[in-house]
């Protein structure tokens, strides 16, 4: 990672105090829900392993039949119980497209970057009422800044809320995503390591959830592919969430005279070496295994819950 | 694979949106959007409008592009670079019929 905080320019804190504090009012009740809905898939109540050597159990371990004859019946510890559940602990990255194409009419917030925040406060809000272990905020675009590490305090204040929302402009002239992809999974094997050295006995769950319109250049489809195959052979799981809220801004200049604007609708013109153009579906060739595309801010509670738990359901099995 | 077999090597691409004044040639609101090569001149953009996914008319009809009321002059990347536009802009292209008589079109 690039530390171009010297570059970067920051929003006041006030306004983004002010931001936070009424994005947090807006939407209390629906990281209530996610909290609710994320408890039952992010913190498992009951163990289905069996294991251990006890007097009496549930099955017999087979392993220990032998030295159990063989000691004349005293080493009789030889049963296996269902274990208490071993602890999850997480680590999440929030990681925030601050490409400037999340906001269009570059004066104001644009649809995108709006529902974005308003999704990054719901989500940490969240998180952070969970207590499920550590959670961090990356920013991208043409680079990819820290705006809360994984390592820094719980996120419980006002004013730790505002810090982070502080970085955030929407500005940036490129969408590097093939640069966030390859941060976050070096970012998730340092934090493992970190881990390990200091509780070795909890089960480590990795997530990065990525807030953005989607807008990726095709020709980093490709290359993505073989990152998101690693970050699954290293266990870090990527959500990728759409922003696509539509008709949010309709008058705005650049979005069409009453043209949805949708990235469901989003086609792409290749020419062929004939020299023909030939129109695809945009999201045909998107490389991203799990995503998600929300339209209106009440249904990503729902839907981030419900793919978590397909994914929890997979590995699982 | 030989060299000259490869897909050739994608470029950038930069999103536009297609309006236009003329009632007969209006597109349906799912085809306004799309992402072109960045490199894109006025005849490709036209042969997408013409293309059988767009406007599909019977005769190809040669189309001029009005971007911030000028006309389209250069590649769109040319034309956001002369702006200091990035490629993350979207860029709304007005398309009318167009004044060039069909004979130059091979010319561009
Ligand atoms: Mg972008």
């Amino acid at each position: 990672v690039t530390h171009i905080a010297e570059a970067r320019e920051l929003r006041g804190f006030d306004e983004s105090l002010q931001m936070w504090t009424d994005l947090q009012t807006k939407t209390q009740a629906l990281s209530l829900s996610l909290t609710s809905q994320l408890r039952l898939i992010l913190t498992p109540s009951q163990s289905t392993k069996l294991s251990g050597s006890f007097r009496t159990g549930k099955r017999l371990n087979i392993k220990k039949i032998i030295p159990y004859i063989a000691s004349s019946y005293k080493r009789d510890k030889i049963w296996m119980r269902r274990a208490i559940p071993t602890k999850r602990a997480y680590q999440i990255l929030l990681c925030v497209d601050d490409s400037s194409s999340m906001s269009p009419d570059n004066g104001g917030v644009g649809a995108a970057a709006g529902m974005a925040l308003e999704s990054l406060v719901m989500v940490t809000r969240a998180l952070t009422m969970l207590e499920v272990g550590q959670i961090g905020v990356l920013g991208f675009g043409s680079d990819v800044f820290v705006a809360h590490d994984l390592t820094d305090p719980p996120l419980s204040s006002y004013e730790a809320g505002a810090r982070i929302m502080q970085n955030f402009k929407f500005k940036q002239e490129g969408t590097d995503m093939v640069r966030l992809v390859r941060t976050t999974i070096d970012r998730f094997r340092d934090a493992r390591l970190m881990q390990a050295g200091s509780s070795g006995s909890e089960d480590l769950w990795q997530l990065a959830l990525i807030l953005s319109d989607g807008l990726v250049q095709s020709r980093d489809h490709a290359r993505l592919r073989p990152l998101l195959r690693e970050a699954l052979e290293q266990r870090v799981m990527v959500v990728f969430i759409i922003m696509d809220e539509p008709n949010r801004n309709p008058g705005a200049p650049g979005r069409g005279t009453g043209g949805s604007g949708s990235v469901l609708e989003l086609k792409e013109a290749r020419f062929g070496p004939d020299g023909i153009p030939v129109i695809h579906r945009y999201l045909d060739s998107f490389p991203f295994p799990y995503y998600l595309i929300v339209h209106h801010l009440e249904d990503l509670p729902g839907a981030l819950a419900g793919l978590l738990r397909t994914w929890f359901a997979e590995v699982n099995s | 694979h030989p060299a000259g077999m490869e897909q050739p090597e994608l470029g950038p691409q930069v999103r536009v949106t297609f309006t236009t004044t003329e009632a007969d040639l209006q597109l349906d609101e799912s085809k306004r959007q799309l992402l072109v090569p960045a490199d894109i001149r006025r005849y490709g953009l036209s042969r997408i409008l013409n293309s059988e996914s767009m406007l599909d008319p019977e005769n190809p009809i040669p189309f001029d592009f009005l971007v911030n009321g000028s006309f389209l002059q250069s590649s769109l990347e040319d034309y956001l670079k002369d702006n200091g536009l990035s490629l993350e802009s979207n860029v709304t292209l007005q398309y009318v019929r167009s004044l060039i008589p069909p004979v130059f079109e091979a010319s561009f």
